[in-house]
C-alpha cells in the first residue's frame, strides 16, 4: 500500500535543443519535495515547464541537471515495477477498448491476474457504473477523464501525476470533476502532484501550490493550504480560500512571469 | 430494424444509378455495334458465359486462377504484415528492409514474370506475382499502422511500465489494425492482377491463359466471358473487405 512515498526534485533543470541549435532552458533549477501522502499542485503560466517537471517524474524525460529520486529511487524503478499512476489532459483511452477494459490495462502491462473486484469498485468510484462496456467515442470528456483517473488509480500507485486532467472541459464538469477527485482521493492518501492552470482546481485540491515562473522555469513561491479536509466546496467562498486565491493569482501575474 | 440513414440511402441509388448506367451503355454500344466488332453486347457475353456446354470450361479455369489468387493473397498478406512487424522491432532492419521493399516493387511485374518461370515454374508464377504485389501493399500499411499510436497512448504504456512485446501487442497492433485492413482491401485486386499477368506468361491453366488463347484467335465472347469472371471475382472480393473495414473503423473511431 501507499503512504510512504516521498519524492524529492533535487535542484532539476532541463533543456531543449531547438532545430537551429539553439539551447532553450525550459527549467532552470528546482527543488520540490513532495512527502508522504501529500497533494502537491504545481501552478504557472503556460510554457514554464511545468509539465516538464511532471513527466520527469514520469521517467518520460530525463533532467539536464540533478537529479529526480522517489524514496531514493530513479522514477524509471518505479514505473518498471508499476507504482507510478498518471492522467494526462489527452485521456489517451484506447478508442478500440470498453471502459472496463481500458481499466484492465495497467493489470496487463503489470502482467497481473485481473482483479475484477477492484475494477468494479473503482468504477463505481469514479460514478461510471453501468457504463462499463461502453467505449471512450461513446461517452462525454468528463466520463472518459474519470475512465482515465480509474485506470490511475487500479493498481493503488504508489505515486499519482495528474497532468492538467480537467483543462479541457467546461467550468461547471471540471468543478463536479474536482469534488470527486477529492473524494476518491480521500480514501487512499497517495503521494500526488497536480499540474494545472486553475488557481481554485489547485487550493481546493491540494496540501500545498506551488507556483513557477516563466520560461526559464522556476519556483517563485510555495504555499500552504490550511483547509482540512475533506473540503467542502463551501471553503470555496470562504475570505481565507479568497485570500489565498488572490495571493497565488498575484504571483503568477509577476512580470517575471510573464510568457 | 435496419435504419438506413438518408445520406446512406442517396449512396446507395447512386451507385445503382451508375452500374445500371454502365451495364446498358455496354449492351448499347455492343448492340449497334459502335466500337467495332470486338465490342460484343453484354446479354451476348452473358449467353456465351452461362452456355452449359461451357460450364466444365470456365469452373475449371475459374478454380485454377481463383486459388493462385488466394493462394498469392494469403502468402503476401502474411509475408508482408511480418515482416514489418519485425522491421518494426529491430531497428536496424527498418530501413533495409523498407529500401528492399520498395525496389522490388519499382521493378514492373511483367518484368519479373519470366524469371518466375524459369526459377520456378509455369504454374506458380501467378501465384508468385500475386505474393509479390499483396506483399507491398501490406507491408506499408503495416509499417504506417504500427507508427500511428499516438504519442499520449506511447507515454501511458511508459509510465505504466509496459515492456516491448505487451506495447506491440496491446497497442500498436491493435492500433495498426485499421491500416492492415485498408491495406488488405486494396491488396484484393493486386493479387488478381498479379495472378492473371502470371498466366499470361505460359500457364497451363486458368483465366489469363484463357484470355491470352482467346485474343490470338479472335474469340471475342470468351475473351470478354474471361475478364467478366475476373472483374466480378475483385469486385465482390473488394466489396467484401470494405465491409470489414467499415466495421473496423467504426469500432477504433
Amino acid at each position: 500500500m501507499s503512504g510512504g512515498t516521498s519524492i524529492l526534485l533535487d535542484h532539476v533543470g532541463k533543456d531543449f535543443e531547438m532545430d537551429d541549435g539553439r539551447k532553450v532552458v525550459a527549467v532552470e533549477d528546482v527543488r520540490l519535495e513532495i512527502g508522504a501522502g501529500e497533494f502537491v499542485a504545481l501552478i504557472g503560466p503556460s510554457g514554464c515547464g511545468k509539465s516538464t517537471l511532471l513527466r520527469m517524474l514520469a521517467a518520460l524525460e530525463q533532467p539536464s541537471r540533478g537529479r529526480v529520486t522517489v524514496d531514493g529511487e530513479a522514477p524509471e524503478e518505479l514505473s518498471r515495477n508499476h507504482r507510478l499512476g498518471v492522467a494526462f489532459q489527452d485521456h489517451a483511452l484506447l478508442p478500440w477498448l470498453s471502459v472496463e477494459a481500458n481499466v484492465e490495462l495497467p493489470f496487463r502491462i503489470a502482467s497481473r491476474a485481473v482483479d475484477h473486484a477492484r475494477i468494479a469498485e473503482l468504477i463505481a468510484l469514479v460514478g461510471l457504473k453501468g457504463f462499463e462496456k461502453a467505449r471512450p467515442s461513446q461517452l462525454s470528456g468528463g466520463m472518459r477523464q474519470r475512465v482515465s483517473i480509474a485506470r490511475a488509480l487500479v493498481l493503488r500507485p504508489d505515486v499519482l501525476l495528474l497532468d492538467e486532467p480537467f483543462g479541457a472541459l467546461d467550468a461547471v464538469t471540471r468543478r463536479q470533476m474536482n469534488l470527486e477527485l477529492q473524494r476518491i482521493w480521500q480514501e487512499q492518501h497517495i503521494s500526488t502532484l497536480l499540474v494545472t492552470h486553475s488557481v481554485d482546481e489547485a487550493l481546493f485540491l491540494s496540501d500545498r501550490v506551488v507556483v513557477m515562473s516563466g520560461r526559464p522555469g522556476n519556483i517563485l513561491k510555495e504555499v500552504s493550504v490550511p483547509f482540512g479536509r475533506p473540503r467542502d466546496p463551501e471553503v470555496m467562498r470562504s475570505g481565507e480560500f479568497h485570500r489565498l486565491e488572490d495571493e497565488l493569482t498575484e504571483a503568477l501575474e509577476q512580470p517575471g512571469v510573464a510568457a | 430494424m435496419i435504419r438506413i440513414s438518408k445520406r446512406r440511402g442517396q449512396d446507395i441509388a447512386y451507385g445503382a444509378i451508375g452500374i445500371a448506367a454502365f451495364l446498358g451503355l455496354w449492351e448499347y454500344i455492343g448492340v449497334n455495334q459502335l466500337a467495332g466488332l470486338t465490342w460484343p453486347p453484354l446479354t451476348a457475353v452473358l449467353a456465351f458465359l452461362f452456355d452449359p456446354s461451357r460450364q466444365t470450361l470456365f469452373v475449371r479455369a475459374t478454380s485454377a486462377s481463383f486459388s493462385m489468387v488466394g493462394a498469392g493473397y494469403v502468402a503476401g498478406g502474411v509475408l508482408g504484415i511480418v515482416l514489418a512487424a519485425v522491421a518494426h522491432l529491430v531497428s536496424p532492419l527498418k530501413e533495409g528492409l523498407g529500401r528492399l521493399s520498395s525496389v522490388i516493387h519499382s521493378i514492373p511485374s511483367i518484368a519479373l514474370a519470366p524469371l518466375f518461370i524459369v526459377l520456378l515454374s509455369k504454374e506458380w508464377s501467378g501465384m508468385a506475382i500475386a505474393t509479390l504485389n499483396v506483399y507491398f501493399i501490406l507491408f506499408i500499411a503495416t509499417q504506417s499502422g504500427l507508427a500511428a499510436a499516438t504519442r499520449a497512448h506511447h507515454d501511458v504504456f511508459t509510465v505504466l511500465g509496459s515492456n516491448r512485446f505487451t506495447r506491440l501487442i496491446r497497442l500498436e497492433a491493435p492500433a495498426a489494425l485499421p491500416a492492415i485492413v485498408s491495406g488488405l482491401k486494396y491488396a484484393v485486386p493486386a493479387a488478381f492482377i498479379g495472378a492473371i499477368i502470371g498466366e499470361w506468361f505460359g500457364a497451363t491453366r486458368g483465366l489469363g491463359l484463357l484470355m491470352v488463347s482467346a485474343m490470338q484467335n479472335f474469340q471475342i465472347p470468351l475473351l470478354w466471358s474471361a475478364v467478366l469472371i475476373t472483374s466480378a471475382g475483385s469486385l465482390m472480393s473488394f466489396g467484401l473487405m470494405s465491409l470489414v473495414e467499415r466495421f473496423v473503423y467504426a469500432r477504433y473511431r
